[in-house]
């Protein structure tokens, strides 16, 4: 008896953990200026969908003006292109104090913005950005947003730093 | 039934192996469409550099309709140039070989549009060089885009005929922006 509650002490966090490692985690690390509180928060990907799945359907769907929805088959087929094109740096744009840069790396667009001492990283696998296309009706739910999250598995997909020295990131393991 | 087998594996094979490498080389190294927009009054620089097959994409994608009831408008009087008489004139003109088709001389700027060799150029000038367009557009791209019998534009066989352009095809200079927009095998 003893052995078999031995067995179930070690296999059920074991078995949890490995769910929540195959579906996937978001971390995110916030480190405010120095001196000042390290946050980290890991969010399993599947809580954050059965939690999202409880949003109601009205405040869970982006509804896009029927202009902007006419060009989502652009947006599919530019992304797609995109997928299969060399590395190379999409868009440069300089202003005083300001610096924006959208580069095609591997399978992922990587933005990059600098602007007066802050310094925006965002990297979106080109899968995820397909996948949080809105369907033929514009619509996208909440619960697909965090499902497409599963595509950006171990990626930093955001990271700020600010001048004051406050640093965020969001990484998906 | 083995001997068969290897046989056909003999012939096919190296006959695949063969045929990739000739197919890459066929398809050459990408082009990709570069434009440049820099503004002096606030310093600011924009350079896009886009691979030919994301735009071509783009375009195959893009809604059938860009153009109203095919015409085009010309400046702000309300001036329209149907489709149809565009590519009448064109017929015309492309059969005289080098030639300026059109040179006008209004106040303090000169617009020529003229066809030499293999290019249709558009070039707007004002004095002292303030102000200059230049554009260059094979021949090809404009057969292309005035291709078809309907009263609207044939983007997309047009640019289709402009991947094969290497160079310049639009610079404009002025006092405040220039911009580039060239193709070119370089990223």
């Amino acid at each position: 008896m003893l052995k078999m509650m031995l067995i179930g002490a070690v296999a059920v966090p074991a078995i949890a953990a490995g769910a929540v490692a195959a579906t996937g985690v978001v971390v995110v690390d916030v480190q405010e200026r120095a001196g000042g509180h390290h946050i980290v928060v890991p969010v399993p990907l599947a809580l954050a969908q059965v939690a999202a799945a409880f949003v109601p359907e009205n405040k869970s769907h982006v509804r896009l003006p029927a202009e902007a929805e006419r060009y989502l088959p652009v947006a599919r087929e530019v992304l797609t292109a995109l997928a299969e094109a060399e590395d190379a740096e999409l868009v440069r744009v300089e202003e005083p104090g300001q610096q924006v840069s959208i580069r095609k790396e591997g399978d992922r667009l990587h933005i990059h913005v600098d602007e007066r001492g802050q310094q925006v990283d965002v990297q979106v696998p080109i899968r995820l950005a397909l996948s949080v296309l809105p369907d033929q009706g514009g619509h996208i739910t909440a619960s697909d947003a965090v499902w497409a999250l599963q595509h950006a598995r171990l990626t930093q997909v955001v990271d700020v730093q600010g001048a004051d020295g406050e640093h965020v990131k969001v990484t998906v393991y | 039934m083995r001997r068969r087998t290897l046989a056909a594996a003999a012939v096919c094979i190296p006959t695949l192996t063969m045929a990739y490498p000739a197919r890459t080389a066929a398809q050459g190294p990408s082009a990709w469409v570069h434009v440049r927009v820099e503004e002096r009054a606030n310093q600011s620089k924009v350079a896009v550099n886009l691979p030919v097959s994301v735009v071509e994409a783009a375009l195959q994608a893009a809604p059938e309709k860009v153009m109203a009831q095919g015409r085009i408008h010309l400046g702000h009087g309300g001036n329209d140039l149907s489709v149809a008489d565009l590519r009448r004139a064109w017929n015309e003109l492309k059969t005289t070989g080098d030639a300026e088709f059109v040179s006008v001389e209004d106040g303090d700027q000169t617009v020529r549009v003229a066809r030499s060799g293999n290019l249709v150029l558009v070039h707007v000038e004002k004095p002292g060089g303030r102000e200059a367009v230049r554009v260059e557009v094979p021949v090809e791209v404009v057969d292309a885009l005035l291709s078809g019998q309907t009263e609207e534009l044939n983007v997309r066989a047009a640019f289709a005929k402009l991947q094969n352009r290497r160079g310049d095809i639009v610079r404009v200079h002025d006092e405040n922006a220039t911009v580039r927009i060239w193709i070119d095998e370089g990223k």
